[in-house]
């Protein structure tokens, strides 16, 4: 336990080292879904769309989209975060001193998922905040533990998609391409921007991805769609059952296979 | 646990695929080092002295062959060699260099289970022992490059290994800053806490002067162990001459010299050092004078006795320098 603490504690004084990283995860979903409703304004001619509310379930598309942007920072800072993190290490050279003692490299990518989940956690309170003084969100307190809820099962699923984007960097050292691939492929085949609906491809692959069910279930509590709440919740925690060892899995093989080829601290 | 050797190589090999070729980094490599011995690998750059500690210190797993490390085996107990082990290695970049020296301290004895009341103590002692108490607080990157390496000393030094694995320690540092590690090596870590140690470098001198026993080690394999006075007795000869030139010579100009038990060549900054050992070094001066003469100015001519690198040269045929390995006639 202590190892996970003082990763997280590490890992805290490295980002306030670099100010202006906080300040972009903060504005970036934001400044990212701006154009967006700049955009659907610009089609419809209004902030309502009855075609948008057909599939959605909710005419109101700033909400939509805010919130679809917002929860989203939590798969992204996954995909980069616990993806580079090891990466990192090789750049600061440490890696090799890492491995060289004798904690198990999960140790320090599940502190550096919690140390993730923390800080995506207050970033989407502050974002939330903003949304709700600026963009009219109405967000009552009998929503919180719900969303709570949904937030915990998606984050334990992403902690395995973090471990295989991590193995994913060890495995290939510049994953840069591979990671961006990956983020706009979660963009087509989740609801960050649209109601997948709008695709039977988009709906089918979408039924794979933990955010996907997160996302139905935010924008459900928050926004008062229809949702099956016990349907989502089993789905996703199926989801987290199957991921969560496969991550380990994948990671152990290319932790084993970069060991015999000597490719552990390779740039 | 109280085992005889404080680290067991057998056998070990380790290729790695270059291009589509299976290269030998590491080949058949036998070796004992006792409890307390402070051992040398010797070797230029490329002979394999890092993939052996690298397998010792589980980064690599050996493709035959086994290690043991404090009597665990490599490949059978992993985490109980790395609680036996103290890595260090030559250049900066192995600290967090946005974080102060205590906090990169206080981080790596996390990683090493060390209890939080022992940290505080170890970091104070250690900091004091490398005279960097006045820098505790201060950012890694503020640092020079000699207090860096100190400080990676420290972090080696943070949960006390009984065994230290030391790759190219002074590589990159100032002679001020090498002496106090050398120093540091031999009289605190070697002589005052009877660590185990296994020192790889390719500078003969640090060796010679910081060494119980050396292995030379040439393209993956041992090709000698022993003590550096013994290893220095293996050349018939008990002088060797230095020439200095001013040019550039080719180490092909030497190929029909007979009678030389060693020669080698070095070309820097526009002068060229010849080196050799001869059993009559008299009669053999005279020859390598007139070979050069016609292709170099020469400066000066000095005798002097044979070092750890001539026996190299004469055990192995390869010159040591520092960024290359260059064979010698």
């Amino acid at each position: 336990m202590r190892v996970i603490f003082e990763e997280i504690i590490k890992d805290i004084r490295i980002l306030l080292a670099y100010p202006i990283e906080i300040a972009f995860w903060i504005i970036s979903p934001l400044l990212w879904a701006v154009p967006l409703v700049f955009q659907g304004k610009a089609l419809v001619g209004s902030l309502q769309s009855t075609p948008f509310g057909s599939l959605a379930g909710t005419s109101e598309y700033i909400p939509y989209v805010l919130i679809g942007a917002i929860f989203s920072t939590y798969m992204f800072t996954a995909v980069w975060s616990m993806g580079n993190a090891l990466r990192n290490e090789m750049f600061y050279g440490t890696l090799e001193h890492i491995l060289c003692s004798p904690v198990r490299p999960l140790y320090i990518l599940i502190g550096k998922g919690l140390y993730n989940s923390m800080f995506s956690t207050m970033f989407v309170i502050v974002q939330l905040t903003i949304c709700v003084l600026f963009f009219g969100l109405d967000l009552t307190v009998t929503k919180i533990l719900p969303m709570v809820f949904f937030l915990a099962l998606l984050m334990i699923g992403l902690y395995g998609v973090g471990f295989i984007a991590a193995a994913l960097t060890l495995l290939i050292k510049e994953a840069h391409g591979i990671l961006h691939m990956f983020e706009y492929i979660l963009f087509l085949f989740t609801p960050i921007r649209y109601p997948v609906e709008v695709h039977p491809i988009t709906r089918a692959v979408s039924a794979l991805i933990p955010l996907t069910y997160a996302l139905i279930a935010l924008r459900g509590i928050l926004l008062g769609i229809k949702f099956d709440f016990l349907k989502t919740s089993l789905l996703l925690l199926g989801i987290d059952i199957v991921i969560i060892p496969l991550g380990l899995y994948i990671f152990g093989w290319v932790e084993k296979r970069t060991k015999q080829r000597g490719t552990l601290a390779h740039y | 646990m109280l085992v005889e050797h404080a680290i067991q190589i057998t056998s070990l090999v380790k290729m790695f695929k270059k291009r589509g070729d299976e290269v030998i980094a590491v080949n058949g490599v036998n070796l004992k080092i006792d409890q307390g011995e402070l051992f040398g690998l010797l070797g230029p750059n490329g002979a394999g002295k890092t993939t052996l500690i690298k397998c010792i210190s589980t980064l690599l797993i050996p493709d035959n062959g086994t290690a043991t490390v404090g009597g665990y085996d490599v490949l059978k107990k992993p985490l109980d060699v790395r609680r036996q082990i103290g890595v260090l290695t030559g250049g900066e970049r192995s600290l967090y260099w946005k974080l102060t020296p205590v906090e990169n301290l206080n981080y790596f004895a996390a990683l090493y289970g060390v209890s939080r009341k022992k940290t505080k103590n170890r970091i104070a002692y250690l900091l004091e022992l490398m005279d960097l108490t006045e820098k505790r607080n201060e950012r890694v990157e503020k640092l020079s490059s000699g207090m860096k390496q100190k400080l990676s000393i420290a972090r080696t030094l943070i949960h006390d290994p009984p065994i230290l694995l030391i790759d190219e320690p002074t590589l990159g540092l100032d002679p001020t800053f090498s002496r106090f590690i050398r120093n540091f090596i031999k009289d605190e870590l070697h002589r005052e806490r009877k660590k185990t140690i296994l020192l790889t470098t390719h500078y003969m001198d640090e060796a010679d002067m910081l060494c119980d026993r050396v292995a030379f080690m040439n393209r993956g394999a041992i090709d000698a162990v022993d003590t550096p006075r013994a290893l220095k007795q293996r050349l018939s000869t008990e002088q060797v001459v230095e020439v200095k030139c001013m040019g550039t010579l080719e180490p092909d100009l030497f190929a029909q010299v007979k009678e030389v038990a060693t020669l080698s060549l070095e070309n820097k900054d526009g002068l060229a050092y010849i080196r050799m050992s001869s059993d009559n070094p008299e009669q053999l001066l005279p020859a390598i004078l007139d070979l050069v003469q016609n292709k170099a100015k020469v400066l000066s001519v000095h005798v002097a006795a044979p070092t750890l690198e001539d026996v190299f040269v004469h055990l192995t045929g390869v010159q040591l320098k520092d960024d290359q390995v260059e064979e010698c006639g």
